[in-house]
């Protein structure tokens, strides 16, 4: 039996959870999935802590009063795909017969970092000299935000509108960072970050969050159990003269490898939940996602069809930019909000009847590449 | 200014910006590769042309607390053909497919000029 699903999901609210120490904050999640899966700590075989700047074994800290009686307990880094990455890896030993039952929580604590955007890996001559110079995550999506302008047939009211649509699903998702609507006029009319984007089209910088998920090769007796379909990480290229940066190459790339191994059509996809840290992020990842053909994104924006009630719903939780971005908990949140899709669970915000969901998110903050790593992850029912 | 720095730029005038040129492939890396990096054999030295155009850009608008004034940024590329990234100054607004010339900078090693000659 080579199939591995999905037991049990759990997530904290995001938000500011100021005074929380990592324990009491990731235990929630992690208590959480674990009765959603009607399993006991016990039934636990290992555990995957995916984190990005909360300091060395986060996971054995978070667990250490739970009991777990010293199994393996595995922290993962991979920037903003840590999470995606971390349940990368738990289907792997289960695939190899390692265990048949894990756990895997990603958490972060960004408020502890002071605000402002995230720091780049400067233990690196290229990133150091570029950062000197003021390279931030920010900026390298303003210039692609700056190239698609450019290039397609867009205006900056598009890019806004991918905010306006991620905020309207915030509204509707009590685990959301961001709980009001919004408008292209007050999103264009924000401060502005980093030229063309303003600030309501960067995810918010304050934000802590857990989220956690069981996974096991027992299927679930439940009648919508979901099943991993596939499960990728790449990394990023060296970057070349010439390359487009609009192309979005490594997560194209995984998408690709994860519709091959999924068995699945891009236009079978039912749900997704990209990574949206910013408006431009969205419209390149229709494309790489295949969700349109190339050049159609804003197209695809228009339509309505990314909307909750359109054929292929995006980021009904909110995504990055309203339900907010605590970053190794991001990936592992994508999921719990895609089993509830699944399932039917996702209340005010339930997509139709999707029998197929996709999660992508990526990781950057070095000079060279054009991400770093990129995840994605086909579930279905 | 003072003197620029030696890892990025030539020592004969007109001072050029350095990158690195794989032997084989021909293609070059900016910023050079490091004297101590177990694959600086591979490389030699290549002065770089100093003028080139604007791929893409963004105007950088620090929060008011900081009291620094918007700044822009972006890739441009340079005839080899290579792409850097760096500060782009002369313009409050660049546009893409400028011209833009390397100038050696005592806070960033380099930035980038909007070049009077705009052919």
């Amino acid at each position: 039996m080579n199939a591995v699903h999905i037991a049990g999901v759990a997530m904290t609210p995001f938000g500011r959870h100021t005074g929380t120490h990592a324990p009491e904050l990731a235990q929630r999640a992690i208590l959480g999935a674990l009765d959603d899966a009607g399993l006991e700590l016990a039934d636990v075989q290992a555990v995957y802590c995916a984190n990005v700047f909360g300091g060395m074994i986060l996971g054995q800290l978070v667990l250490r009063d739970l009991g777990l009686a010293g199994i393996p307990v595995y922290n993962v880094e991979n920037a903003c795909a840590s999470g995606a990455t971390a349940v990368h890896l738990a289907r792997h030993a289960l695939l190899a017969d390692q265990y048949d039952t894990v756990l895997v929580f990603g958490i972060e604590q960004l408020t502890a970092l002071g605000g402002g955007t995230i720091p780049m890996q400067r233990n690196d001559r290229m990133t150091d000299l570029y950062a000197r110079a003021g390279l931030v995550l920010p900026a390298v999506y303003a210039m692609r935000g700056t190239r698609f302008l450019h290039e397609r047939d867009a205006t900056r009211e598009d890019l806004a509108q991918v905010a306006v649509k991620n905020r309207r699903n915030g509204v509707l998702n009590e685990y959301a960072q961001q709980r009001t609507e919004t408008s292209v006029e007050e999103v264009l009319a924000s401060r502005m970050i980093a030229d063309p984007l303003t600030l309501l089209q960067c995810c918010p910088s304050q934000v802590d969050g857990a989220a956690a998920v069981v996974l096991t090769k027992r299927r679930p007796t439940g009648e919508h159990a979901v099943r991993v379909l596939g499960s990728v990480v790449q990394s990023g290229l060296r970057e070349a003269p010439g390359d487009d940066i609009l192309d979005a190459e490594i997560t194209a790339r995984a998408a690709r490898l994860a519709y091959a191994q999924a068995g699945v059509d891009p236009a079978d996809v039912g749900v997704v939940e990209l990574h949206d840290a910013f408006t431009i992020a969205e419209l390149l990842y229709y494309e790489a996602l295949q969700l349109a053909p190339h050049g159609e994104a804003v197209s695809l924006l228009r339509s309505g069809a990314t909307q909750i009630d359109g054929r292929v719903p995006v980021n009904p939780s909110g995504g990055l930019l309203a339900k907010g971005h605590p970053l190794g908990a991001t990936g592992v949140a994508q999921m719990v909000e895609l089993t509830w899709q699944l399932q039917g669970r996702a209340g005010a915000r339930q997509a139709g009847q999707p029998r197929v969901a996709l999660a992508q998110c990526t990781g950057g903050g070095i000079a060279g590449v054009d991400h770093a790593a990129s995840s994605v992850h086909i579930l279905g029912v | 200014m003072s003197n620029p720095d030696s890892r990025l730029w030539s020592g004969s005038e007109p001072t050029r910006l350095l990158a690195s040129q794989h032997l084989r492939s021909g293609a070059l890396v900016f910023p050079p590769v490091a004297a101590d990096s177990p694959l600086a054999a591979e490389y030699r030295p290549a002065a770089l042309d100093p003028v080139g155009t604007v791929y893409s850009y963004t105007v950088i608008h620090p929060a008011a607390r900081t009291g620094q004034a918007p700044y822009a940024l972006g890739y441009v590329d340079l005839r080899g053909p290579v792409r850097i990234f760096g500060r782009l100054a002369g313009k409050a607004r660049p546009a893409i497919g400028d011209r833009y010339r390397a100038r050696p900078d005592a806070d960033y090693g380099y930035t980038f000029e909007y070049a009077e000659d705009q052919r």
